[in-house]
């Protein structure tokens, strides 16, 4: 079974920790625990193929300007969210692709943009077109969800996992070549 | 009797609101609830003691609640819970000794041993808990009416189990920035230069300052990060923050000052063996965050410098990135934080991280309106770590004040990350043999990532100011060795080592004597600071009227008195006692969201040679706003004083006539405020071009030489 490293990035108090929350409790209904191993684990089937996630979700590190560069190295597939109601978190993640590259030393990152909160319609500030402009620029796929009424949250993680399934990347002799440096 | 209640719950009509709910499999000793009423809660802390005063089976339930309740209540109303308990005693409980007329002496009365119960519960709480005593007034009185109501009782063993006056002093935690105590004046030699310094000490240091941060952060911090997560009004966790980030962009700082690629190396190689004695010290925090610095994109990139880095070195640092690694929940680092005795730091960061997924997996009431205490017990894990420091008396390091001193200023600099990245594009530039992949920004673009770290900004000038004082001191103190108040060039060329970067662009010695006088020292010292920090984060008091009653920010002390109370920041409207408001260490909000802005539009706006005109006139431009909202401020001011005027004599003719010197004056004051903001743009366009052409050719000279060696 293939086992796939999901970063979920993105400003304080969009919902990543409800966006990981949702998709990991299926396992973990009766008692959460966040500091054990295998609690950000989990297993789903992708187009008849069933593997492992492990996610690393940042939240509550946002600040940690160091921690961030370790997530980032060791996740292969990144979910990047922002709030479809606040704009300013929008404008958080526009360099994020750009600081991923950096870390990672490669173009072809397995990636999502992920508009979150979209159940408070009424208080929207990023219009979902801007969205799929900012995707279209990155060249990787757009969804809006909402942790709340789990809408399209697994569609995430089924999604970068087809991103990363289709972007053979060269990852392996890049990370060696890292440490070799 | 309340004892029942809680098994009788079940059995209660349906439409009686639940009290209760019992857990199955307790997650910690002793804590059998799984939700109640606070009520139900206190009682059951009370039935957690025996008779003679002690916990029954070791339960941990007391030291849960104690250490959660303010998660949901507060001190205050978990103090009154006990006291209503004490007083209706006599009614809930039933004392079944026959001809008991419930006194205090009166052996084997049942009421009176719930009421010993009440007092042993408090005096767990005060014991075990003296920062909340001592920091809490409101609590306070609260137990000394207790204390009043158990004497009047004429129960005087009681009295004494809940007697205040042990309480320890937490003052130190009311501020917000780490000063010296006296107590830790160790006269231990050291250097104060970086290249003399030895790892251990620099670990040691490095410790104490994290140590003195750490434990600053309270419990509430804690919480309403977890709630809000946002840094916003959480100033000690906030600098904690900054202290972390700091370390690691001084680091990285110090690697990229460096010309050649072995001398960079050789400071990689110091700050593992820094590294080291962190783990040997059981600082997990500032270990997290030197290896975040030594691994960071814009180090690893560095190919020549790495080749120079001996395998041994590598290996350790192989070894602590693995020890630190997210894999598998963090599983390495969580695994030997467990097991480490004694004294330790744990990485904030992770922490934070369990107590945000905590609270947003579990709700803090369930069944209508019970407590969720099983999320208060497994919160209480994670809490119950953050919190042990402030307990801890000293960390088992002695610190010589001196090096104190010179380190902090070291770690106030703040640079964007995206400057650190591009100096180390100029030390050793990209080429097409390097791994890495053609260049994905053009290296001139100004991506400004550190807006993403909106929340955590840079020390205020005030901060930096005391402390470029205290390192100065501490410089002439150790270096000035016949005491007339001079330093030569070469000691002051060393010390100036340890602050990469800010040297370059002033001229010291202004008198150009050969020496150094204190005053030349802190001069440069504090403009390069300015530079570093672009000026904007000083806050703007003045003095202020205030027309109801107004707290310090600082102090939370009333500003006192009829008129010209306090200070009120013209920007950001924090108010301050005169003498409070050069402590204030809190960044000033308005001017932060001025300047994010500002840089957002620059890099909007595209490559740099547009950069210059769109950052001046940006400048401008929020400089005109912040004028316009000076304004805004004097006419509510005047109409203020209006109302007050006309309430008092009424005498129209003084008025009138102050409003037109007021306005004559205002308009004066636009003129030359005008004049002064085109000054400075033109001054700032000047300098940058010459900072730029500078820098330019420095980094020019500097890969030439890269080359050649």
């Amino acid at each position: 079974m293939r086992e796939y490293k999901v970063v979920v990035l993105g400003s304080g108090g969009v919902g990543k920790s409800a966006l990981t929350v949702k998709f990991v409790s299926g396992t973990f209904m009766e008692k959460y625990d966040p500091t054990i191993e295998d609690f950000y684990r989990k297993e789903i089937e992708v187009d008849q193929a069933p593997s492992v996630l492990e996610i690393l979700d940042t939240a509550g590190t946002e600040q940690f300007a160091s921690m961030r560069d370790l997530y980032i190295k060791n996740g292969q597939g990144f979910a990047i969210v922002y709030s479809i109601t606040s704009l300013q978190t929008f404008q958080d993640i526009k360099t994020m692709k750009e600081q991923i590259i950096r870390v990672k030393g490669i173009e072809n990152i397995p990636m999502i943009l992920v508009g979150n909160k979209a159940d408070l319609e009424h208080q929207r500030e990023v219009p979902t077109s801007e969205g799929q402009m900012l995707a279209q620029t990155w060249n990787c796929p757009f969804l809006e969800t909402s942790a709340k009424n789990t809408q399209n949250v697994n569609e995430i993680f089924i999604e970068i996992v087809r991103e990363m399934n289709t972007s053979p990347v060269k990852e392996k002799r890049k990370c060696c070549s890292c440490v070799l440096l | 009797m309340p004892a029942q209640e809680g098994e009788d719950a079940p059995l209660l009509p349906p439409d009686t609101p639940l009290k209760i709910m019992e857990e199955e499999k307790p997650l910690l000793p002793g804590v059998t609830v799984r939700a109640a009423t606070p009520e139900r809660l206190v009682h059951l802390c009370v039935e957690s003691f025996g008779d003679d005063g002690d916990l029954i089976d070791d339960s941990e339930y007391p030291s849960v609640l104690f250490l959660m309740h303010k998660w949901f209540m507060t001190s205050e109303e978990l103090g009154k819970a006990f006291v209503d308990i004490y007083q209706s005693c006599d009614e809930t409980i039933l004392c079944t000794k026959p001809g008991c007329i419930h006194l205090h002496s009166n052996k084997g009365c049942e009421i009176q041993a719930y009421k010993a119960k009440i007092c042993y519960a408090v005096r767990y709480w005060i014991t075990n808990f003296p920062v909340h005593f001592d920091l809490d007034t409101h609590l306070k009185s609260v137990i000394r009416k207790f204390g009043t109501l158990v004497n009047s009782e004429g129960n005087h063993m009681f009295k004494e189990l809940i007697d205040l006056s042990k309480v320890p002093s937490y003052d130190w935690m009311r501020n917000m920035s780490v000063r010296p105590g006296n107590s830790m004046r160790h006269n231990r030699k050291v250097s104060l230069v970086f290249n003399h310094l030895e790892p251990l000490e620099l670990a040691e240091h490095l410790t104490w300052l994290e140590y003195k941060a750490f434990r600053r952060i309270n419990f509430t911090d804690f919480k309403n990060y977890a709630m809000t997560a946002s840094l916003k009004d959480n100033p000690k966790l906030e600098r904690s923050i900054a202290l972390f980030n700091g370390l690691s962009q001084w680091i990285q700082c110090m690697v990229l000052s460096k010309t050649t690629p072995q001398q960079r190396a050789d400071v990689i190689v110091k700050f593992v063996n820094v590294a080291k004695k962190l783990r040997t010290l059981k600082n997990f925090n500032t270990l997290m965050s030197v290896v975040g610095g030594l691994t960071h994109s814009a180090l690893a990139r560095l190919a020549k410098t790495n080749a120079c880095i001996p395998s041994e070195t590598q290996k350790t640092m192989m070894e602590y990135t693995e020890l630190l690694s997210s894999n598998n929940n963090f599983s390495n680092y969580r695994k030997v934080f467990n097991q480490c005795p004694g004294f330790k730091i744990p990485i904030l960061g992770v922490h934070l991280k369990d107590l945000i997924l905590l609270h947003t997996a579990l709700p803090d009431r369930v069944e209508g309106n019970l407590i969720n205490f099983r999320k208060m017990a497994q919160l209480s894990q994670t809490l119950k770590e953050l919190t042990k420091l402030q307990n801890h008396e000293a960390p088992p390091v002695c610190a010589n004040m001196d090096l104190v001193n010179t380190l902090r200023l070291s770690l106030d600099l703040h640079y964007t990350e995206d400057e650190i990245y591009e100096l180390s594009l100029a030390r050793e530039p990209r080429n097409s043999l390097s791994s890495v992949s053609e260049t994905p920004s053009t290296p001139t673009k100004p991506v400004v990532f550190a807006d993403w770290l909106a929340g955590v900004s840079p020390p205020d000038p005030n901060t930096i100011n005391k402390h470029v004082h205290d390192m100065v001191e501490a410089v002439f103190k150790n270096y000035d060795h016949d005491k007339d108040g001079f330093i030569s060039h070469a000691e002051f060329e060393a010390i100036a080592g340890n602050f990469p970067f800010i040297d370059s662009f002033c001229v010291l010695d202004a008198d150009q004597d050969g020496m150094i006088s204190k005053a030349e020292m802190k001069t440069y010292f504090f403009t390069a600071n300015c530079h570093a920090l672009r000026n904007s984060f000083k806050h703007d008091f003045h003095e202020y009227t205030y027309f109801k009653p107004t707290f310090c920010i600082h102090c939370t002390g009333l500003l006192w008195g009829l008129i010209k109370q306090g200070w009120k920041c013209k920007d950001c409207g924090i108010n301050a006692h005169k003498h409070c408001k050069d402590l204030v260490v809190m960044e000033c909000r308005s001017k932060q969201h001025a300047a994010c802005n500002r840089r957002l539009d620059s890099v909007s706006n595209g490559p740099s040679p547009h950069q210059d005109l769109t950052y001046s006139s940006k400048r401008k431009m929020s400089q005109r706003q912040k004028r316009n909202r000076v304004h805004v401020g004097t006419q509510t001011e005047e109409a203020y004083f209006t109302d007050l005027s006309r309430h008092i004599n009424g005498n129209w003719g003084i008025r009138d006539k102050l409003i037109a010197e007021n306005k004559q004056l205002k308009e004066k004051l636009e003129q030359s405020n005008e004049q002064n903001i085109m000054l400075k743009s033109h001054l700032g366009v000047i300098r940058k071009n010459t900072i730029a052409f500078i820098l330019e050719q420095m980094d020019a000279l500097n890969i030439q030489r890269d080359t050649e060696v």
